[in-house]
């Protein structure tokens, strides 16, 4: 089990908090990474010198080949010990890689993603109150309760932290939500990076620390609801992982997927009045409103990709394709970056890369569609779950009368370094 | 920056206590088990206070004292406490929150999470001896540093006194060992003690903010200059526009200059006093030392009142005089561009015209006259004898009584005599509150800035032993706690404090006393007469010098502890020889590693 033994800021007074800032304002503000991308990717070999890759086919190129590009920059970030995302290919990857695709396949979405969306709906019409939080009052539990089978009998000692009789089934919803704070904190590093604040780094190591202390402590119960008869730190590797790893993750595209909409009134209405002409529960069941709506989150989350810019170690000395004439360089050693945003708004993969089109044929590019959840073998197994989870999300709010944000109240959007932490939405 | 220093020492002040003056041992028990479990306290401490005068609770107040790593916000500290499964906090707190709940629900400990966090106080200023290690750190070189002393007994025979063959088989073994494998890394270190460390990068902050306000002067000139030649000639209004932003960063530019032209000469007039006119000339020498010595001198006597005044008379107007000069040397640019007229026919020619060679002859005379009145007062010293010894001689006595130690407190001491020593101190603040208040807080700031920027290597000034030591003003600014972990005994603590600190403890207390106050609970210490603390003179001289008072004074603010937690148990020296040999081992081979290697194992 990894432990925290946390390093102190070796930088400048000030250099950090400056190059956070920036970071997290470039993250907020993807039409300036969008255009600082279009420059590269005019100029690759520029984006070679300070290694980063821009056009589509440099960003496919580096994050195919995985023995020269490694995952392994992630791990630093990964404050509750490694998994799958920062680890280099071998036999433990290929036992976690199996353990979660059959934690995968025991989920049942859309129908669970469905059901809880069209419960936190009625609740939140039936409140009456215009106002409500679209991450702490409807994105977190729908999430939550799509993803519930991966722990399946034991989500309630998971969320309790311990494996008493009165852990099991449902837990108290206070506790419920503690549980998710804490797996956002964990999942916010490895958003925030190298360059997050010692401030906002120790937090995530605190929760990384209180996570793994309540995976130890139901990891027998975990082991018998996976029906696997693995080592003990197998399953906590792996029960940590899965825990923050898929929810936080989902649910922060979820609230960048419904800004980015919200900024698009047009598009917004257009959909709100196909999904009033259906009506409920035709909304719900119309498998052609259903694929409208998907194409959508995809789109959107072209635009507002929860990763915009990727790295990879270089474990040793190589090259990368830039797409200028000559290669570029990459000493062993060091990192490389990836404008992954800039490789999905590159008009020579992407047909009218600029414009919002969510019919768009892809051709032979359908897989760059996904380029937001990796690429080629390394690309996020749960892919396809993430985005039916914020289809059912997304059809969900469409229901309601017309959003927006709640700006009246001080700031409609709160943010936590690069991670949404409100989002105030109001009815209208 | 400060606030990541006083964010480490944290007290969460309580009030409303119903327990008694012991804790039960199975809390004790559950509080070792959580705070080792979470791993990121150094050391925790709980105390009673008692309740202040006139407020509407008069039970005793708790304080739980709570010294941890860097970079950790109270909130995600409480947070990660209060949500333990093991539930310590909710039984240590849990009464005075939501009073007859046993088992708290998610909203009960989001609740006392609230109300710990409304009850918290960072420090107003601490200090922090071991720097940049973790718990789990120290742990882990304390580990090694134990294996690498058993193992150099076994390797002794072999290798006798041949240093450099011995320090590399110990080298060789620990690489060896996969158990030290996290030791291949350098200990981490924070900007001040890695590669800010020399003056030239701590003086690289102030140069930088100089340069750019020159830049940005430079830029809002140019500004106009540069739109006129790109736009063409400007209007009426461009110009006055250009006219006034001319003006006012010319203004501002010279000003700037004056500035720092008046503060450089400043600075190499303290420097000439202080530095080399002490090391040429012997009466010069005697004559700073004498006067230090009367400034501090912890009795009253003929010597240090006559000195004191002196300073009032001569000492505080020439000071006076120099800052005035200074400021007006600064702001005459601003003066000559509002009232140019006034400036050049009134003021100008009342100001003595002086050439250079005239301002430096009389400070040469100044300097000589300084050194033959020195040298005349030694003379008169050594001729007439008795007459000086009247001089010198103790005018009061030191410390009017004998000093009692309440029972609590040595039983706190002897239970802790074989680790790390703790104290509470509380105090109350000193005349209009607002103003002490004010006072002790800009003081504790500059003594928090120097701990954290200059004194990185576990001293604070002179200073050795200290683990954690922090103040905080609490009850609305009405009292004074001190909360201190050090290593050795409390006499040799305060007496390192008074050779080695004394400007900062003095003005870190000096704006405090002692009221009478009634016990927390019957088996605790009270004060039954009041007392200030021990005057000082021009701020920061006497104060802590007056060696017996101030031990008097903060031995009877101190209160017992009910509880203490130390997670690693042990003092600054060993924790910075662990370090210092993780380095050493796994650096490269080289005499100085070689050598703090033998005195490692040898210590």
């Amino acid at each position: 089990m990894k432990l925290s033994t946390y390093e102190p800021d070796a930088l400048p007074p000030g250099v950090r908090r400056l190059s956070y800032g920036l970071f997290c304002w470039l993250n907020r503000h993807t039409t300036v990474l969008r255009a600082f991308g279009a420059l590269l990717r005019h100029w690759p070999s520029v984006g070679g010198r300070l290694g980063l890759a821009a056009r589509a086919s440099a960003v496919r190129d580096v994050l195919t080949r995985t023995r020269s590009f490694s995952n392994t920059a992630h791990a630093a970030n990964m404050v509750s010990g490694d998994y799958l995302i920062g680890m280099d290919p071998g036999p433990t990857y290929s036992a976690d890689r199996d353990l979660v695709h059959a934690r995968l396949a025991a989920l049942d979405v859309p129908a669970d993603s469905d059901a809880e969306a069209q419960q936190r709906i009625k609740a939140l019409s039936g409140r009456g109150v215009g106002a409500f939080d679209l991450i702490d009052d409807y994105l977190m539990w729908v999430v939550f309760h799509a993803m519930r089978p991966l722990f399946g009998a034991a989500t309630g000692a998971v969320v309790a932290g311990s494996a008493t009789a009165s852990a099991q089934g449902d837990v108290d919803e206070g506790l419920q939500r503690q549980y998710m704070l804490e797996i956002r904190y964990v999942a916010g590093q490895l958003l925030a990076g190298s360059l997050a604040t010692l401030d906002l780094r120790r937090r995530a190591e605190a929760c990384g620390d209180a996570l793994q202390a309540r995976i130890d402590r139901v990891s027998g119960p975990i082991g018998a609801a996976w029906g696997v008869k693995s080592a003990s730190e197998d399953i906590e590797r792996n029960a940590v992982g899965l825990a923050w790893i898929s929810h936080p993750v989902t649910v922060q595209s979820g609230a960048l997927i419904v800004q980015e909409l919200l900024g698009r009134a047009k598009v917004y209405e257009e959909l709100r009045s196909k999904a009033g002409r259906l009506g409920e529960p035709g909304v719900w069941t119309d498998p052609e409103f259903r694929k409208i709506v998907r194409n959508h989150v995809l789109e959107l989350m072209r635009f507002r990709p929860i990763f915009p810019l990727l790295a990879r170690d270089v474990p040793r000395d190589t090259e990368m394709k830039t797409g200028a004439r000559y290669n570029a360089g990459c000493p062993g050693g060091g990192k490389v970056s990836l404008l992954s945003i800039a490789a999905l708004f590159d008009p020579s993969a992407v047909p009218q890369s600029g414009r919002f089109c969510p019919d768009r044929d892809w051709g032979k590019n359908d897989a760059l569609r996904y380029l937001m959840f990796g690429y080629g073998t390394r690309q996020c197994p749960a892919r396809d779950h993430a985005v039916e989870i914020l289809t059912s999300a997304l059809i969900g709010l469409l229901t309601l009368p017309r959003l927006q944000l709640a700006r009246g109240e001080g700031k409609a959007i709160a943010y936590d370094g690069p991670l949404m932490l409100r989002m105030r939405m109001r009815t209208t | 920056m400060l606030e990541i220093v006083r964010q480490q020492m944290i007290c969460i002040v309580a009030p409303g206590w119903g327990g008694g003056a012991e804790i039960p041992k199975q809390l004790h028990d559950a509080l070792d088990a959580l705070l080792e479990d979470v791993a990121v306290v150094h050391f925790a401490s709980i105390g009673l206070l008692p309740a202040l005068a006139g407020a509407p609770n008069q039970q005793p107040v708790l304080v739980l004292e709570l010294a941890v790593e860097e970079g950790l916000r109270p909130y995600d500290l409480l947070y990660r406490l209060v949500y333990h499964p093991d539930g310590a906090m909710w039984t240590l707190f849990g009464a005075m929150v939501a009073p007859h709940v046993a088992v708290p629900t998610a909203k009960d400990k989001e609740q006392l999470l609230n109300q710990l966090m409304s009850w918290h106080s960072i420090a107003a200023g601490g200090f922090v001896g071991a720097r940049d290690r973790s718990v789990r750190q120290i742990k882990m070189e304390s580990d090694l540093l134990d294996q690498t002393r058993i193992e150099a007994r076994k390797l002794k025979p072999k290798y006798s006194n041949d240093r450099t063959a011995f320090a590399l088989a110990l080298a060789r073994w620990a690489y060896a060992n996969p158990r030290f494998e996290w030791a291949v890394k350098p200990a981490p270190r924070s900007y001040w003690r890695g590669k800010g460390a020399s003056i030239g990068a701590k003086l690289a902050y102030p140069v930088a903010a100089i340069v750019l306000w020159f830049v940005v002067l430079g830029i809002v000139w140019a500004l106009p200059r540069a739109y006129n030649w790109f736009f063409g000639e400007p209007g009426h209004v461009g110009r006055a526009i250009e006219d006034a932003v001319t003006k006012t960063s010319e203004c501002l530019l010279t000003m700037s200059w004056h500035g720092l032209l008046a503060f450089a000469l400043i600075a190499f007039l303290v420097w000439l006093f202080l530095v080399p006119l002490p090391a040429q000339f012997v009466s010069w020498r005697r004559w700073l030392n004498s006067v230090q010595q009367e400034l501090d001198r912890p009795t009253q006597t003929l010597s240090s009142l006559a000195t004191y005044a002196g300073g009032w008379l001569i000492g505080v107007p020439l000071l006076l005089a120099v800052a005035a000069c200074a400021l007006a040397y600064t702001v005459a640019p601003l003066a000559y561009a509002v009232a140019p007229d006034y400036m050049i026919n009134v003021v100008e020619p009342k100001l003595p015209k002086l050439t250079g060679l005239q301002i430096v002859g009389i400070a040469v005379v100044a300097i000589a006259a300084v050194l033959c009145i020195g040298a005349l007062f030694y003379r008169l010293n050594r001729r007439f004898k008795k007459l000086s010894e009247q001089f010198f001689h103790p005018l009061e006595d030191d410390v009017p009584r004998a000093q009692q130690i309440h029972p609590s407190i040595e039983r706190c001491e002897a239970d802790l005599v074989d680790g790390t020593q703790h104290m509470f101190s509380l105090t109350e603040l000193r005349g209009p509150p607002w103003w002490s208040a004010w006072c002790i807080r800009a003081a504790l700031r500059i003594v928090t800035f120097a701990g954290r920027v200059f004194f990185t290597q576990g001293w604070l000034g002179n200073a050795p032993g200290i683990h954690f030591g922090h103040w905080h003003i609490i009850d609305n600014g009405r009292r004074f706690l001190f909360c201190s972990n050090y290593d050795g005994n409390f006499g040799g603590y305060l007496d390192d404090f008074i050779n080695g600190a004394a400007v900062g403890t003095t003005l870190a207390w000096r704006w405090t006393e002692l009221r009478p106050r009634a016990p927390a609970l019957p088996e605790q210490p009270g004060i039954a007469k009041p007392r200030s603390f021990p005057p000082t003179r021009f701020v920061v001289f006497r104060g802590v010098k007056c060696e017996l008072r101030f031990k008097s004074y903060a031995r009877d603010s101190m209160l017992p502890h009910l509880y203490h937690f130390d997670a690693c148990n042990r003092t600054v020296d060993q924790i910075n020889l662990a370090t210092g040999l993780r380095d050493a081992l796994f650096g490269e081979r080289n005499e100085k590693n070689d050598d703090l290697i033998m005195r490692v194992i040898e210590t």
